[in-house]
């Protein structure tokens, strides 16, 4: 099954006091890749900046604005069109975790994934609650990864408010409350604490359905299972990344991912309001036309 | 060569057996490379010393040759110099120079290949504990080619004389070592000085560096660069280098800029000139990584250029040192040198390591918990001299306290036997008189694309304090001019 | 060159000049009083009062003034961002920012003078070093800026500083006179004001005296201090020589740019002093000063928007 989205994401910012030679980032255009293929791609603030189209640190596509004019107020608007295969994951691939333990502990493993395995200043369990969540040797890797979704979906209670970028996971943990990248990186603690290699995924959430998070720039993770290879897993609605699941970007943690960065020189207040309007058809239509610009992109590749 | 009358100002010139001191053989004899330089010294009364002494240090001040220390408000401060320089011989400096840069492409090789394949990691050589749980290994570094495959464009490799008369390397600095003004700036004043004495001995000149500096950022230029625009990135007037950051622009003859002076349009690299935007294509930053870029790295850093990442990224402008450097200086891996050498370059190591004792290993620890008055400890990830205890200086409670900051985290901790850094002359200005003083010599080292080179000289580093062992200014150290023989 | 560095020269210009002529006018002022002619011009409270309005955009109305705090602040005093002190202190600030461009002599002259003022005893100024002081700083600005044209190429970097020198030098000269004028105003019912003793003060200010003398051959007066100091291109004090060297300077500049609004700004000022005559300014001297120092505002704020701002 395909599906055709329509994204629209709004951001709205507003300064005391005006604000010159300020740069903004933004980390929002989902990435081509065997689910999704990138249709269209449109990018535009209040002021007809011209925009750079760059990259960040891990390559993944970023816009950069940097207005020539005194700003107190501009709009950022960017519109995407895109379409999704659906995932199928080949689960009963998954060996038990106690069979995959001599792989995950293998050097060339270690070596090949050590950037998704370490621990960040978001991602670090504290000493105490380091076996806050236990893997079942008996069960697949794939069944266990499962279990911790589900897990930090019922340890958490989903709070807009109750937490801020920098939160740590021995507040959060106290806390017990968050919003996506908190449920995130919960998982992702305790996933590289049994050494599987996951990472952090920023994205788009269909809004057909009502997913927690969705009004929002969403995130989830991706675990690279033995056997099978990197399968997403979203915490906060306890399920697996599937059609609904339109990714932007990964990286270890959210000040990788983060979806707009600014450096900014003003003083006083400012606000960031932003909108995210997603909406999905089945797509039916010519719908050789789309595999082949798929099975194109992948040739490119 | 013998002197049968020893001067004056060297009347209480005591050599301790235990240290390997470069003038005198013991107390009476004078080792044959200094007999020349000691009959000159002969002319010289202690009064003349005195003045010569305070005429170098006016005018490093009177030029401004300082750095600067942070106490409440900023001192400026000269760098102490002294007059009686340290001398190498041809055949001294041909080792010192090869052992030099043999580490210098063994680390390069190192951090092309942490940063690709990792092979030396695969084959079992060094754990990849030292990149995965290393600060300094840069994750966005992975994958990119930097131009000509090089990292470390310049490289700072310390070395001292044991009391077995050998040399050894205590420290690589592949981030940004600084101190190569000194070793200019000291030439100057010391042939102004002591014009006489200098022209006795055929020395190698140290004024070449900023030409080869320059031709090494040339060497590197982005792809499709005809003749690149060079500049020299500085954090500003406020930082405690930035003599040596102004030194190296003007002598290269190029821009020296600050980070509010760039600007990034469509991944390029621009200056702001008063005749409008000038394209960049390499840049000497001398500011360290987490401050180059706030999108990339440290979001409150002013000093950076937002954006500077992804035109590094895209190749279209060269940074030296290359970004993640600092993962291969780390104390940690400087214990694996040896090895790292012989399984990039086939060949055994030319200068000595010293043995290092790892914390991060139970037997080890064990070995370093029950021998901590005989050894140097540090922590692997910091520099300038912070955080080092020296065991045979620690009073017992100091040394409990040593061993319960090492047990709460011992990977952070290395152990070293205390090396016997050699003594040299030094005059010293409240005894009006010459004493022996430990020293150091940082060597400097440029690789660019098929092009190499070492200055034949150095900074010759000297703790002025009687018995100590650490000779970074920021300790209280001085400096010694550094003269190699030519042949 | 960048466009941050221009700025920095520029300024550098600027505080060099600035702190010579408050040097100078401290001294010639200070010591000229004691055998003035009329009694109100050998008064102290009248003398310090001249230099108060002189440095201070702003004076503190103060009835009594004290000769020690007047020339403490004017001097060496951290705190008073008119003191010769503060504005060395920007003046080798903008030099170690620009310190790659400039000569090692020109930094190194730069320099010896900062630890010179920064050593000086605060006590013995007070007391008994106010001509030594502003001697020894009048003096080594002098060798600076002989520096400047010796060590340096006249490339556009010396264009850059010698902008800020002229325009600094233009506007200096015009608070001098501005000073003087009231000063002799002040005293003109003990002396005829047309032949005041304070034209004499001002020439010596400018370091424009014996110039004078050898020029009309004449003992000053109102009409012939102000010609020379204002209008008379042969003086290098002058604000007509300031204009014309400060338009070779921006037209150096202008090779590269060609259309700069600051060139047509300063020719246009040039040629409305060129065209000037002394009785049209002394008719309306006080709007002749605002005039001529907005005037030069705006060029310097031109200048700001099209060198230093990319």
């Amino acid at each position: 099954m395909q599906y055709h989205y329509k994204i629209k994401y709004v951001t709205h910012n507003t300064y005391e006091n005006p604000v010159n030679n300020a740069l903004w980032q933004f980390l929002i255009e989902p990435k081509n890749n065997d689910s999704q293929f990138l249709e269209t791609s449109i990018f535009n603030d209040s002021y007809n900046t011209l925009v750079n189209k760059s990259i960040n640190g891990y390559g993944f596509n970023t816009f950069k604005v940097t207005p020539k004019h005194q700003i107190t107020d501009i709009i950022f608007e960017a519109e995407f069109s895109l379409i999704k295969n659906n995932i199928e994951i080949q689960s009963q691939d998954s060996k038990t975790y106690k069979k995959d333990i001599e792989e995950l502990n293998s050097d060339p493993f270690k070596i090949e994934y050590h950037s998704f395995l370490k621990d960040t200043v978001l991602t670090t369990l504290p000493s105490d609650k380091k076996n806050i969540f236990l893997f079942d040797d008996k069960k697949t890797t794939f069944e266990n990864l499962k279990a911790l979704n589900k897990w930090v979906f019922i340890f958490l209670y989903y709070t807009i408010g109750a937490t801020n970028i920098r939160t740590e996971l021995k507040d959060l943990i106290d806390y017990n409350k968050g919003v996506a990248k908190d449920f995130t990186h919960l998982f992702c603690a305790v996933a590289r604490q049994h050494n599987i290699p996951t990472r952090y995924v920023s994205g788009f959430l269909n809004q057909d359905q009502s997913y927690f998070g969705n009004s929002e720039i969403h995130s989830w993770v991706e675990c690279y299972i033995p056997n099978i290879g990197w399968v997403g897993f979203d915490p906060t609605n306890n399920m697996l990344a599937d059609f609904n699941h339109i990714k932007i970007a990964h990286g270890k943690d959210y000040n990788d991912c983060a979806s707009l960065k600014g450096i900014i020189f003003t003083v006083g207040k400012n606000t960031t309001k932003y909108t995210v309007k997603v909406t999905c058809q089945e797509y039916i239509q010519d719908k050789l036309a789309s595999l082949n610009h798929i099975s194109a992109y992948k040739k490119a590749l | 060569m013998e002197s049968k009358k020893i001067l004056p100002i060297f009347s209480s010139y005591k050599t301790n057996p235990v240290f390997y001191d470069e003038i005198f053989k013991n107390d009476k004899e004078i080792r044959d490379t200094y007999g020349e330089l000691f009959k000159l010294f002969n002319e010289y009364k202690v009064d003349d010393f005195k003045l010569l002494n305070e005429k170098a240090k006016l005018s490093f001040l009177n030029q401004g040759i300082t750095f600067q220390v942070y106490d409440k408000t900023t001192v400026e401060k000269v760098f102490p110099f002294d007059l009686f320089p340290k001398i190498i011989t041809a055949d001294e400096w041909d080792h010192i120079e090869s052992g030099a840069l043999q580490r210098s492409k063994a680390l390069n090789l190192f951090l092309y290949d942490v940063y690709h394949k990792k092979q030396i990691i695969k084959d079992g050589i060094v754990p990849i504990e030292l990149i995965s749980s290393s600060e300094n290994y840069l994750d966005q570094m992975n994958g990119l080619e930097p131009p000509g495959g090089i990292y470390n464009h310049i490289s700072g490799t310390d070395v001292i004389k044991h009391s077995d008369g050998e040399y050894y390397v205590l420290e690589d600095n592949i981030r940004c070592p600084s101190g190569v003004s000194y070793v200019v700036s000291n030439r100057v004043a010391l042939k102004r000085a002591m014009f006489g004495v200098f022209n006795n001995y055929p020395t190698c000149p140290v004024a070449n560096y900023s030409e080869n500096l320059l031709e090494i950022m040339q060497s590197v230029k982005p792809a499709g660069v005809d003749i690149p625009t060079c500049v020299v990135i500085t954090p500003g007037i406020y930082n405690s280098a930035y003599y040596e950051h102004s030194f190296l622009a003007k002598s290269m003859g190029i821009e020296l800029v600050e980070g509010r002076d760039l600007f990034i349009e469509k991944d390029f690299v621009y200056m702001k000139t008063i005749y409008g935007p000038v394209k960049i294509d390499v840049i000497y930053r001398r500011i360290d990584d987490a401050f180059i870029d706030p999108l990339e790295f440290n979001p409150d850093s002013v000093l950076g250029v937002p954006g500077l990442f992804a035109a590094y990224k895209k190749g279209n402008v060269t940074l030296v040192n290359a970004p993640g450097t600092g993962v291969a200086d780390d104390k940690a891996i400087y214990t694996y040198m040896p090895q790292i050498i012989k399984y990039y370059l086939n060949e055994e190591p030319i200068l000595n390591n010293v043995h290092t004792y790892h914390c991060s290993r139970p037997k080890e620890l064990a070995y370093v918990l029950d021998n901590i008055d005989k050894l140097v400890v540090k922590p692997v990830d910091e520099s300038g001299g912070y955080g080092i205890s020296i065991g045979n200086k620690l009073t017992k409670e100091e040394i409990e306290k040593v061993k319960a900051v090492i047990k709460e985290n011992p990977r952070k901790y290395i152990a070293q036997p205390i090396m016997a850094l050699s003594t040299h002359a030094t005059f010293i200005d409240e005894k009006q008189c010459f004493e022996p003083r430990h020293v150091d010599l940082r060597t400097f080292t440029l690789l660019g694309k098929d092009k190499e080179f070492v200055l034949k000289g150095g900074l010759t580093r000297v703790a002025l304090k009687e018995g100590n062992l650490i000779v970074n200014s920021s300790q209280g150290g001085g400096s010694k001019d550094t003269w190699v023989l030519k042949r | 060159m960048l466009a941050r560095v221009a700025n920095n020269l520029f300024w550098m210009g600027r505080y060099l000049e600035r702190t010579e002529h408050i040097a100078r006018y401290l001294n010639v002022n200070y010591f000229s009083s004691f055998d003035a002619p009329n009694e109100t011009s050998q008064s102290r409270q009248f003398v310090l009062n001249s230099i108060v309005r002189m440095v201070d955009d702003d004076p503190e109305k103060e009835t009594v003034l004290f000769e020690k705090k007047v020339l403490f602040d004017a001097a060496l005093n951290d705190e008073k961002i008119f003191s010769i002190k503060s504005y060395f202190r920007m003046a080798r600030d903008n030099a170690s920012s620009a310190r790659d461009m400039i000569s090692t002599e020109l930094y190194e002259s730069i320099n010896k003078l900062h630890h010179y003022i920064n050593n000086y005893s605060i006590e013995y100024f007070t007391e008994r070093g106010l001509d030594e002081f502003t001697t020894y700083v009048s003096k080594a600005v002098s060798q600076i800026k002989a520096n400047i044209v010796t060590t340096m190429m006249h490339d556009d970097t010396y264009a850059i500083i010698h902008l800020g020198i002229n325009l600094e030098r233009a506007t200096d000269v015009i608070r001098i006179i501005d000073t003087k004028y009231k000063d002799a105003l002040s005293v003109q019912n003990e002396t005829d004001f047309a032949t005041s003793y304070e034209w004499t003060i001002l020439l010596k200010c400018i370091q424009s005296f014996d110039m004078m003398k050898r020029h009309y051959k004449k003992a000053p007066t109102s009409k012939n201090t102000l010609d020379f100091l204002i209008l008379n291109p042969e003086c290098p004090k002058s604000v007509m020589s300031c204009l014309n060297n400060a338009k070779c300077q921006i037209d150096y500049l202008n090779k590269n740019h060609h259309s700069l609004s600051s060139a047509f700004l300063i020719g246009k000022l040039r040629a409305k002093y060129h065209y000037k005559r002394i009785n049209e300014i002394e008719i309306g001297f006080d709007k002749f000063i605002q005039e001529i120092i907005s005037e030069l505002d705006e060029i310097c704020i031109s200048i700001e928007d099209e060198l230093f701002k990319h």
